[in-house]
Parts: C-alpha cells; sequence; structure tokens
C-alpha cells in the first residue's frame, strides 16, 4: 500500500519547489507533492488495484483462468435454472408483493431512540431513515442507515449458553422462575440489574414494577458514551442535574468547546440540522443574506471542527483556561484561578474575536461544552450561558441523570467485591470491554455467584468466565419497546420481523427478561409496552386503542416532548470550586484525550462493515482507530505515520499506531475509543484497530496524562485520502501559467467578500473555450432533465449519505486490503481538504463529496468499446451492467475518478482482511445453486436479505457508478403514469402526467442531515433544484473539461472573524491570488 | 525407388477441406444464432408444476378474469401467485374432495406454500413492471400468449431484449381499451381500426422509451 509520508521530515522538498503549493491540500503528500502521490494523481485507482493480489504468480492466474472459462462453457448450454415461486398460504391484507411499506419505528443510540422510517420490501427490512414527522429527525447518519444491516449481521449471538454450553429458553425461563421465587422472599437482597442506558419509559415503568417486587434490589444504568461530566458540572452549579440543550438555529455567535456536534451518532443529525439552518444563504430572500459564525475549539479534528468558521486546535486540558479567559473578559469572576492560566490564549486574535462577537451576540449566543470535557469547562459554559441571557433563546435545560453513570459502576463494582451481590443480570451493554479501567468490571464480575447477560453479541462479557446465563437478544427491528427522541418525544419501537433466531435460542429484549425476572403476568413486549403506554396516555379501552394506532402510524407521540426545565440559577461558589481543582491540574505535560467516533460509537457497532469500512470524516481512515497526533509533535517524538506506540499512564498502557493529523493540537494525541476488540467482536470487527479503553478510568474519563514511546513495530494502515485525487493541476504543469487560471474544485469565499461579490464562484476561473472533441449529446426537448445540487456552504462530511447510498445501492463493502489498494466501491466520496497554512497548521477545511457528475458531455461514453455507458433522454448517464466487459476505459478517462469496478465478487465473498486470491476462492467459486434458496438457512446469507430488490447486485468485472437512484425515478414515474391513465389519461381531463417536485429523493438526499443535496427536474422551472442551478453560487466541478455535469456544486459561504488574505475567495486567482500562492509555495512547506 | 505417390483417393481430399472450410463457420455461425437463440431455448418451455392446474379450465372455460388470482397485476411490477387461500375460496364448495387438490388443502391445512415452478423469467438485472403495461393499454395476450388454451402454462414468447424493444419501437399494434386487458381472445387488429389504435396510443401518451435506463438499473 502506499504509505503516507506526513511531513516529519523536515529536509529538502524533493518534488515540490517548482511547483505552486496548492491552496486545498488532501494530505501532507499532496501539500509537498511528493512523486508518490503525482503518480496516484496520475492514475485511475491506487497504485496497486490493478494488479493481482500479492504472492500469486502466472501459473496460478492461468490456473484460475482455465477453471473459468470451463466452467462459462458449462453454463452457457441451458437455460436459467429452474426457480420456484412461493406464495403465501393465507393471503396478507395490506401487502402487495415487491410494492415496499414503510413503518414508523425507532433504533436507539447512547439512551436516544431515533426515530426511523424503516422500509420493508416482502417483509424484509431493507433501509432505515429519519422520519421526517418529526423536523429534527428527518436526517439520518451512518449509524442509524447501518443498524439494519446489524439485524442480519451473521456473526450477532444465536446460541443460549449457560456457562459456555448450549442451553434452552425452557431451561432459562425455569430458572428465571425460580430465582424470583428466591428473591421475593427477602425483598431482593443481593440481587442487581445493569442496563444500558435509555430513556424509554416503558423501561422505566419496568424498573418502578423490578423495585416494587425487589425493594433492596440494586438498578444501575452505564454507558460508556456517558454524561457524568456534565451531570458533575451541573451539580455544582445548579445544584441539580440538567443537561443543556443547544438551539443552533436560533444561534447567531456559537463557541463549541471540545464538542463534537455533528459527528456524535446520537445527537448530529438533530444538531447539524439545526446549525444549517442558520448558514444557508437564500439567493431571492433578503431575510436570508446572513449566516452564524461558529469558533470551535478541539484537539482532534472533528466534523464539527471542519464546519467551523474558526477554528482553535487545543489540548483537551487547555480548553477549560480558554473557557475561563473568556468567563472572566464576560466578567464572570468564579472562574480567575483557572483563567489565569490561559497564557497566550489571552492575546489570542481568535480569542479577541471571539470575546467580542459574543459580547455583541448578547442572547443570541451560544457556548457548548463537550461531556468529554473537564466539568469546569461545562461549568463556565453554563454560566457564560446565563451571563449573555441565552437561556431560553439559544440554550434550555432538561433534567438530566441525578448520579452519572461512571460512579453508578463504580459503586456496583465495590458492591460486589464486597459480596453484596449474589446475583447480576446484565440488559445489554458490554462492561467487560467498556468500563472505565480503575474499576476492572471484569474481575468483579467473578465475585457474584450467578450473572446474567442478554445481549445482542456475544460479547467480552458475555464470555467472560464469571457469565453463568448468556441470552442472545432480539434486534430493535424484531421487539417492541419504545424510548424518547432527542426533543423528549416519546417514540414508538414496532418490530418488522420476527426475530431472526430461534425462538429457544433466546431472542427477547430487556422487557421481557424484566418481566420473567419479576413474574410479569404480561410476557410479550407488546403487552409490556401498551401496559405502559395506557399509564402514560391514561385511556383505556377504544380511546387507547385509537391513540396506539394514531402513534404507531405516526411513530411518536404527539405532545410529549420535553419541557425545558426553568432556567436554573447559577451557584459561582460552585463553579469556582471546579476551576481551582481544574486549575491546580494544569500542566505542560503530554496528553492522551478519548474520542467516540461517528462510526462505532462505544464499540457497540464495531462488527457492522459499512461503518468499518467507511473513511473516517477527518482522517479519511478505514477499519482503524489511530493515536492521532500533530506533524510538530510527532516530529519532536520522532514518531512517523504508521509507527506502533506505546503509550504509557501510570500503570496502564496501550499500544497504537500513530496517523498524523494536520490541525491536531499540538503537544497531546487522541484516539478513539471502540476499537481493537479482536475475535470476539466478530469477523468484521476483528483486528479492527486499537483499544484505548485500559487507559480510561472512572476519574479519567475525558483524557489522561501520558507518555508515549515508539516500539519500533509499523503498522499498514488503508485510508482514502489521496483517492480520487482529481485536481485540475496537472502534476507537471510548471509553477506559473495554466495552473494559475484553472478553476478550483472548491469554491469559498467569507461572507463579507460574498456580498461585494456575490458571483465570485462565477468569477473564480475563465475558461477560455468550451470545445468538444465530439458530437454533443442533445437532450433537447427531453421530457425530464434530472439534476442535483450540493450545498458546500452546509455539507458537513459527515458521510451519512455515503452509507445511505451503499444501502440503497447493493454497494458491497471490500475489506481493509482491498482499500489499501484503491478498490473500495463506494459511490459517493468525500473529498477532504486541507486549505492553505502548513501542514503543522492548516488555516481551515473544505469537504466536497464527489459522485457521478452525470455529465452530458461524458468523457466515459466515447471510449466504451460496448456501449455500456450511454446517455438515456433523461439526461442521466446510465450504467448498463450486462452489457459492461470490463475494460475499464470509462474509469480511465473519467476526470472526477467516480467510478467504480468490480475487481472481485464482493457481494458473494467474506469480507476476508486477508489478501490473496487462493484465500478467497471457495467463496468465489462454489456454486451458487447450493445458497442459492432458501438463504435464510445459513447465517452467512443472511446479509443478502438487506439487498435492495430494486437494484442490480452487481458481479466481478462489471463497473458500476452513481446512477441518481434510478431506481427511484422509475418507481415515481410509474406510479404517476398509473395513476395518470387509471384517471382516463389525457382524456381524463388533467393533461399530460407530471412528477411533482420532490417525489423523487435520492438515498443521499433523503440522508443529508443538513439538506445539502438537492436532487429534482431542470425542466419544472419551479423545482427547487432549478433555482438552486440559477443561483449565483452555483458552479461545475472542472468546468474547463466541458463536461456539462447535472449535478453542480453551491459554493461555501463561510463567516471567518479573521479575514484570511485570500480567503476572499479565488477572485483574484490571476491578481493577487497569485502572489499569495508563490508566497505561500516557498514558504509555508517548511515552517 | 520409392517416391511417395498421393494415392488417388487423396484428390477427394482438397475439395472436402475446402467444403468444411466453407462451410463448417457458416454452420457454427447458425448454430449459435438460432441454437443459443431465447427464440428456441425460452419459447415452449413447460415445466411441471405441482398441482395440475388448467388455465383453460379456468381462464377459458369457466371465465375466470386474470386479475381474480393475480390481484396485483395492476398494482405492481410483479402479478404475483395467488395464495392458496384463493384456490380455497371457491374449493371448499367445487369438487373438495378432487384428489388433483391434495397439495393445495395440505398447504391450506398447514400453512406452508405451494412451490410452483417458474415459467416466465426475466434476468435479474432487467426490471420489467406489469402496472405500467397493464394500465396502459398493453394486454396479458400480448407477452403471454393464448393462457385461456393452456392446459399446462409454456412461455410463448421469447422475452428477449430484441423482442420487447420490437414493441417499444412499435406499440400501436399492441394497444387495446384498458376494459379488454384481460380479455384474451380480443384481437385488436380485428377489433380496432389504425385510427382508434394510434387514439390510444395518444389516450395514454405512449412514447415508449428505448433507454436502457428503462429497465437497467
Amino acid at each position: 500500500m502506499h504509505e503516507s509520508r506526513t511531513g516529519c521530515d523536515n529536509g529538502s522538498n524533493e518534488a515540490g519547489t517548482n511547483f505552486v503549493q496548492a491552496e486545498y491540500w488532501r494530505s501532507a503528500d499532496d501539500l509537498e507533492k511528493t512523486p508518490a502521490f503525482r503518480e496516484l494523481m496520475a492514475r485511475e485507482f491506487g497504485p496497486n488495484a490493478q494488479e493481482l493480489a500479492a504472492g500469486d504468480d502466472r501459473r496460478n492466474f492461468i490456473k484460475l483462468m482455465g477453471a473459468g472459462l470451463a466452467m462459462a462453457g458449462l453454463a452457457a448450454c441451458r437455460r436459467w435454472p429452474d426457480t420456484k415461486i412461493v406464495p403465501f398460504a393465507q393471503g396478507q391484507a395490506g401487502r402487495t408483493t415487491g410494492v415496499p411499506v414503510d413503518y414508523a419505528t425507532c433504533v436507539e443510540i447512547a439512551g436516544i431512540a431515533w426515530p426511523v422510517i424503516a422500509k420493508s420490501y416482502d417483509g424484509r427490512p431493507i433501509k432505515l431513515d429519519g422520519n421526517p414527522s418529526l423536523p429534527f429527525a428527518a436526517g439520518s447518519n451512518a449509524v442509524i442507515q447501518s443498524r439494519v444491516l446489524e439485524l442480519y449481521d451473521p456473526d450477532r449471538s444465536r446460541e443460549l449458553t449457560k456457562n459456555g454450553k448450549p442451553s434452552t429458553w425452557t431451561e432459562f425461563s425455569g430458572w428465571c422462575g425460580d430465582l424470583a421465587k428466591q428473591y421475593k422472599s427477602n425483598a431482593g437482597v443481593g440481587l442487581a440489574v445493569l442496563v444500558d442506558d435509555s430513556m424509554s419509559p416503558t423501561l422505566d415503568d419496568m424498573k418502578t414494577r423490578f423495585l416494587a417486587t425487589y425493594p433492596k434490589a440494586r438498578w444501575v444504568s452505564w454507558n460508556a458514551m456517558n454524561m457524568d461530566a456534565a451531570v458533575a458540572a451541573s451539580n455544582a452549579a445548579f445544584g441539580g442535574s440538567f443537561i443543556a440543550m443547544p438551539m443552533l438555529d436560533a444561534a447567531k455567535v456559537v463557541l463549541v468547546l471540545d464538542a463534537d456536534l455533528f459527528g456524535c451518532p446520537a445527537t448530529g443529525v438533530a444538531n447539524s440540522r439545526a446549525w444549517a439552518k442558520g448558514r444557508r444563504i437564500e439567493e431571492t430572500d433578503p431575510s436570508k443574506q446572513s449566516v452564524s459564525r461558529m469558533y470551535v475549539a478541539e484537539p482532534s479534528v472533528t466534523v464539527t471542527g471542519m464546519s467551523a468558521d474558526q477554528r482553535l486546535a487545543l489540548r483537551r486540558s487547555d480548553i477549560a483556561a480558554l473557557a475561563a479567559h473568556v468567563a472572566k473578559e464576560l466578567g464572570i469572576s468564579a472562574g480567575d484561578a483557572l483563567a489565569s492560566k490561559a497564557g497566550e490564549l489571552a492575546s489570542n486574535e481568535v480569542v479577541k474575536h471571539l470575546v467580542a462577537d459574543l459580547k455583541a451576540a448578547g442572547r443570541s449566543a451560544l457556548v457548548v461544552a463537550g461531556p468529554m470535557q473537564d466539568p469546569a469547562t461545562i461549568a463556565l459554559a453554563a454560566a457564560i450561558n446565563d451571563k449573555l441571557g441565552s437561556v431560553g433563546t439559544t440554550v434550555s435545560y432538561v433534567p438530566g441523570p441525578a448520579v452519572g453513570g461512571g460512579a453508578q459502576l463504580k459503586q456496583l463494582a465495590d458492591t460486589l467485591a464486597s459480596g453484596g451481590v449474589e446475583t447480576l443480570v446484565m440488559l445489554g451493554g458490554n462492561p467487560a470491554y467498556d468500563a472505565p479501567a480503575d474499576i476492572d468490571f471484569a474481575a468483579k464480575l467473578t465475585k457474584a455467584k450467578q450473572v446474567v447477560h442478554l445481549s445482542f453479541y456475544a460479547n467480552e462479557t458475555s464470555k467472560s468466565s464469571a457469565c453463568m446465563w448468556h441470552v442472545p437478544a432480539a434486534h430493535s427491528l424484531e421487539s417492541w419497546s419504545d424510548g424518547r427522541a432527542i426533543d423528549g418525544s416519546i417514540v414508538v419501537q414496532q418490530p418488522l420481523i420476527l426475530p431472526m433466531i430461534d425462538k429457544e435460542q433466546g431472542g427477547r429484549n430487556a422487557l421481557e427478561l424484566l418481566a420473567l425476572l419479576t413474574g410479569d403476568d404480561q410476557t410479550s413486549s407488546l403487552e409490556i409496552v401498551r401496559r405502559a403506554h395506557m399509564k402514560v396516555s391514561g385511556l383505556s379501552g377504544a380511546a387507547f386503542e385509537a391513540w396506539w394506532r394514531q402513534n404507531l402510524d405516526r411513530g411518536f407521540v404527539e405532545g410529549t416532548a420535553a419541557k425545558s426545565a426553568p432556567a436554573p440559577a447559577v451557584n459561582s461558589g460552585g463553579v469556582s470550586g471546579l476551576c481551582s481543582t481544574a486549575a491546580a491540574t494544569v500542566d505542560t505535560a503530554m496528553e492522551v484525550a478519548f474520542l467516540f467516533d461517528s462510526k462505532v460509537a462505544d464499540g457497540r457497532f464495531a462488527n457492522l462493515g459499512w461503518l468499518q469500512e467507511l473513511p473516517d470524516p477527518a482522517t479519511k481512515l478505514t477499519w482503524d482507530n489511530a493515536l492521532l497526533m500533530a506533524p510538530a509533535t510527532a516530529r519532536k517524538l520522532g514518531i512517523a505515520t504508521g509507527d506502533v506506540i506505546k503509550v504509557t499512564s501510570g500503570s496502564a498502557t496501550i499500544e497504537a499506531a500513530a496517523w498524523l493529523l494536520p490541525g491536531h493540537a499540538e503537544n497531546c494525541a487522541s484516539i478513539a475509543l471502540g476499537y481493537g476488540r479482536g475475535e470476539v467482536a466478530g469477523r468484521v470487527a476483528a483486528g479492527a484497530g486499537f483499544n484505548a479503553y485500559p487507559l480510561r478510568s472512572t476519574s479519567a474519563m475525558g483524557m489522561v496524562k501520558a507518555t508515549a514511546a515508539k516500539t519500533g513495530a509499523n503498522y499498514a494502515f488503508a485510508h482514502t485520502q489521496d483517492h480520487g485525487a482529481a485536481d485540475a493541476l496537472i502534476a507537471d504543469v510548471p509553477t506559473t501559467g495554466i495552473n494559475d487560471r484553472l478553476p478550483t474544485l472548491v469554491r469559498e469565499a467569507s461572507l463579507a467578500h460574498y456580498k461585494e461579490h456575490p458571483d465570485f464562484a462565477r468569477h473564480v476561473s475563465h475558461v477560455a473555450h468550451k470545445l468538444s472533441l465530439w458530437e454533443e449529446s442533445n437532450l433537447d426537448g427531453a421530457r425530464y432533465r434530472w439534476a442535483m445540487t450540493i450545498d458546500l456552504s452546509t455539507c458537513t462530511g459527515c458521510s451519512a449519505c455515503v452509507v445511505a447510498c451503499q444501502a440503497e445501492n447493493n454497494v458491497p463493502i471490500v475489506g481493509k486490503a482491498m482499500v489499501a489498494r484503491g478498490r473500495e466501491m463506494h459511490w459517493i466520496r468525500i473529498d477532504r481538504y486541507f486549505r492553505k497554512g502548513t501542514v503543522d497548521a492548516p488555516e481551515s477545511f473544505a469537504v466536497q463529496p464527489v459522485t457521478c457528475m452525470q455529465c452530458e458531455n461524458a468523457p466515459c461514453e466515447q471510449v466504451c468499446p460496448v456501449a455500456a455507458t450511454v446517455h438515456d433522454e433523461q439526461g442521466v448517464n446510465v450504467m448498463i451492467y450486462n452489457r459492461c466487459i470490463g475494460t475499464r476505459y470509462c474509469s480511465n478517462n473519467c476526470p472526477y475518478k467516480v467510478r467504480r469496478f468490480n475487481f472481485f465478487d464482493y457481494q458473494r465473498r467474506d469480507p476476508s482482511r486477508e489478501e490473496g486470491v487462493l484465500k478467497v476462492q471457495p467463496d468465489y467459486y462454489k456454486s451458487m445453486a447450493e445458497d442459492h434458496y432458501p438463504i435464510t438457512d445459513k447465517p452467512e446469507g443472511w446479509s443478502r436479505m438487506q439487498f435492495n430488490p430494486e437494484v442490480t447486485v452487481r458481479s466481478r468485472g462489471v463497473m458500476e457508478k452513481c446512477s441518481f437512484c434510478m431506481q427511484r425515478i422509475q418507481a415515481a414515474k410509474i406510479r404517476a403514469k398509473n395513476a395518470w391513465a387509471k384517471a382516463g389519461g389525457v382524456e381524463g381531463g388533467k393533461g399530460e402526467w407530471t412528477i411533482e417536485d420532490g417525489a423523487v429523493v435520492t438515498a443521499c438526499q433523503q440522508a443529508c442531515p443538513t439538506q445539502a443535496i438537492v436532487f429534482g427536474d431542470l425542466n419544472n422551472p419551479k423545482s427547487r433544484v432549478a433555482q438552486l442551478v440559477k443561483s449565483k453560487l452555483s458552479y461545475d466541478l472542472l468546468e474547463e473539461l466541458n463536461t456539462k455535469p447535472r449535478v453542480k456544486y453551491l459554493a461555501r459561504v463561510n463567516n471567518p472573524a479573521i479575514e484570511s488574505a485570500s480567503a476572499s475567495g479565488g477572485h483574484g486567482a490571476h491578481g493577487d491570488g497569485k502572489h499569495e500562492a508563490n508566497h505561500e509555495g516557498t514558504t509555508g512547506a517548511h515552517s | 525407388m520409392s517416391r511417395f505417390l498421393f494415392p488417388r483417393w487423396s484428390n477427394l481430399l482438397l475439395p472436402t477441406i475446402i467444403l468444411a472450410a466453407a462451410t463448417i463457420p457458416v454452420y457454427a455461425i447458425f448454430f449459435v444464432a438460432y441454437g443459443f437463440s431465447p427464440k428456441t431455448l425460452e419459447v415452449g418451455y413447460q415445466p411441471d408444476q405441482p398441482v395440475p392446474y388448467s388455465h383453460a379450465l379456468h381462464a377459458g372455460e369457466l371465465g375466470i378474469d386474470c386479475r381474480y388470482c393475480h390481484t396485483s397485476v395492476e398494482k405492481a411490477a410483479a402479478a404475483s401467485v395467488p395464495a392458496t387461500q384463493t384456490c380455497m375460496n371457491c374449493h371448499t364448495q367445487i369438487r373438495p374432495e378432487s384428489p388433483k387438490l391434495a397439495k393445495i388443502k395440505e398447504s391450506y391445512a398447514t400453512g406452508l406454500p405451494v412451490e410452483w415452478s417458474r415459467v416466465h423469467k426475466l434476468p435479474d438485472f432487467a426490471y420489467f413492471d406489469h402496472s405500467a403495461h397493464v394500465n396502459r393499454g398493453v394486454g396479458c395476450v400480448s407477452c403471454h400468449g393464448r393462457i385461456d388454451k393452456m392446459e399446462v402454462v409454456y412461455q410463448k414468447s421469447p422475452l428477449s431484449m430484441g423482442w420487447c424493444l420490437e414493441c417499444h419501437r412499435n406499440p400501436e399494434p399492441n394497444l387495446r381499451p384498458t376494459s379488454q386487458i384481460t380479455n384474451l381472445a380480443w384481437d385488436p387488429a380485428v377489433e380496432l381500426s389504425k385510427q382508434e389504435r394510434e387514439a390510444l396510443k395518444t389516450k395514454f401518451s405512449i412514447h415508449p422509451s428505448q433507454d436502457c435506463s428503462t429497465c437497467h438499473r
């Protein structure tokens, strides 16, 4: 694979001195224009993409070819294999074969239920999307999208075990009955329940019933992604537990203190949606000519930081001092002890602007502190919001848990250690893996006599020798439950499918297990939820039935959104107490900050291939986490990307490979939790990343002071940051000349510049002439002209679209080794650029989703020898798999590098991390017939149940790419035409049939939390997309090639406090900008 | 001296070789073109069905409308094969003891499906939609033939791409009023004038697409 050299050598720039430094760069290699990067840019795929796997010689190749030919010969001589049609025995009311049905339900992530619409195709859930009936929930993220894959995971637990040996539900429920009898006699002394965090009202009801049955039993709630610091801060600042809910849409100035508002799998969608409302400039609406301003201070790089207008890279422990300094400037004295540690931050230009902006914005300002911060920061944020008067306008408070999960878990562990817990029932969760290391939960577990673990996967906790019973849990798409959405609304979780596992092997959820434990008269989850909802609604009989049906239909219970608690008064004594404690620990020692990334969360989604293969929004790493650090820090420690580092903190050590990330804070490192789970996590997660939990303790949930040392070993990452480098800059163009005039791929300007030059995006480039070598496609008179716009102002790079596309279009995962070779199959890639600056300090970031541009003048079409890629009348560049012979000329000729080639039959293959043709051979060459029908007999075939039947599953040797969700366009057309024809056609009196704007929604558009993607028909002048295409901000990617793309970008308008020298757009690309570029080119490379 | 001389019969060798060289490629071309064509391989395919159900009796003699069983043909891509229950709507009353119904009754009692053999099969990469055709004037008979005369259903048309395109290029001969969609005996060529057929084309705005994306995605 291509090893990234990330600027740790200070030496001469072997390639770059003759080149203008690009304003935007993908990686340190790009910045320096290393030969490796230049080669990559000139290529279609990565350097090894077109080679056979390592170690395969010519002889093997010929053997395989021979086998392939023989089989092809045999296969050609017969009709299709005989297939069966299997109708129902009993008709199903309301179901039509082949017509998908949508159900409103929810999936829970870190205790917060996300309302979703689940699409069921012939009884199989195949897609999840946000429920648009709740305005905040209309989008989704990668995790929500992937939960449907989780349902079909062949590695999910399928066997109920007792002391590691197979058992049955009958035996288990008998045992539970005995247990209930035993504990009813002593009021539950020695009984404890540990649940995964949840806000479910029904679980609450069951908790009440449980504690009523066993008054002396313990009830503990734990989640690694907890709000412990917020609870501690709130207890000090307010004398009670309150959680701050930001209202980003109402804020004019936002200060984000180390909170990944947009990347958080549980809350990111709602936050980014609200933020985007304040970032959209509507050309025709005079009231929407301004955008909010967001300051972000963070140690690592997150999607929130990349979207910031002004970003400060600060160590996690220094952020409290920043908060205290800001508080002091605003006249709050509680943090003075801490403010004195602010050091040079006090004289920082950005901070001065920040303070002035906060003062000016007053009630419209908002300060948000992240849950991994020191409680002092969170308390200070509350004090500042209070001082600014923004409580009620930009932030509200809702009641939080009385005791943090960490404290609860520690108490439980102590009781376990003292022998106070005889029976521990764990409903979900994985504390043996994710509990703070100082608790040593796995060891404490052995002190209990009997341990029950209900879990979706047989994970570290289930496999612990202390675990007596492991019960496979039902998926949320398989059982009834409920939860609370982020706004507090009750959402109902209704099943779409029976448990995929044998009922005798479990397939129950926490509610059913609790019912069993309490000897409840209701045993089915449906009845348990209904009972709780009768209590919530106070209704019964027919009135309740009507209410219940309505809630199921809609997906949520109207009028149950949380009422914000009255603004609590800030107790400055409490805040200053926290600040003094924090001030005492400020030092300059190296530290490691923990992150929860937007993929695996606390580790529970580690076995979902879509998430593992999704490039991290900031690092573009796949299949791994890494010890992230700034290039400058790495240089000081003599570390390069891929070096395995031993991190030591006290007695705890971990090993993790380093990844150098420009924009990371110096003198610290950060690492995402939830990786490094090993074989127990399943075949996808096995070997992915490094486990950082051993460093985390109850006293240090956010970060630890640690030392880092090289072990000498090396680790190969698979990353995509240089893949698809399609820059207009051709590597061998000299300093001046053509590349000065070439338009840039990302176009952006500050708000101030936009107001002066609203058409800046059109003036970045001057394309002298647009000529075609070929006769251009004539699309005049077309009924539809489908087009898409992507708004770079609101795109955060969260990558929800990538996974949504994967789910909709049967895009396979290919495994780490294949990604390293540049063979990833995602139809959308998100290019992440660093802007200007140096490898140590990029000025800002830019993200740009790139999908097939659907060029009207498509270069791919001109070179296909078999016309497998052609235009249809609607102007869509269509790819016909059955015609493709796999020459790959098209992708070679695609300037955007958006075509993907099926080097193997990825859909039939285990996503193995192994290399080598022979290793995967049995999978490739086994007959389809043996596992063709019925596919559910083998768990390995389960994931095929997720396939969208409306999209062809591609096989080896064909090219594929974005189709503008052709299946959705066709479905909308057929729907419209049928309704029109039934009404009498032309004679029906309504003229020709039409499709309304908004009737076709592409998968990426549907998933986008910020509504940055708009799709529609250009022939309809009233369509949203037609208006956006006309906007002055819209531009074509690589317009000098005259490809006439149907995908247009809307240039980014950001709002930095300090105008960058050339942030005033590329307007001066042939004026001042040129000098700027040269200047950067000579000094910027090595400061 | 023994000079080798070609025997007399070898004089025939050259013309034979020439003849073979000239005919074998021609034969091969014809063999592939006709032998591998869906017209040869697909048309007439008539698999055995688990139940001796006769379309000739039900759809022909008794005149049951196609849509009584194939309920989703106007609503969905698939016409769908009926549930066992549909058979039993009548057969609880009519000939309930017939041994031919054994499998149907068994399925009805156990709830396990009857596995019918598929006759008409398109490749997985081709997406045909029944509703788009039957709602706009293309009748069942155009593709399936006189099902009402088939004791056991067989494939009447090749269902090849070329065959689809014949109609997409020239749809008029296959258009009929929606009232006659399931009437297999009704022949538009006899019943309608050319003008009437063209009027139908206008009425339903029939502009069949020949784009790849119409059927492949």
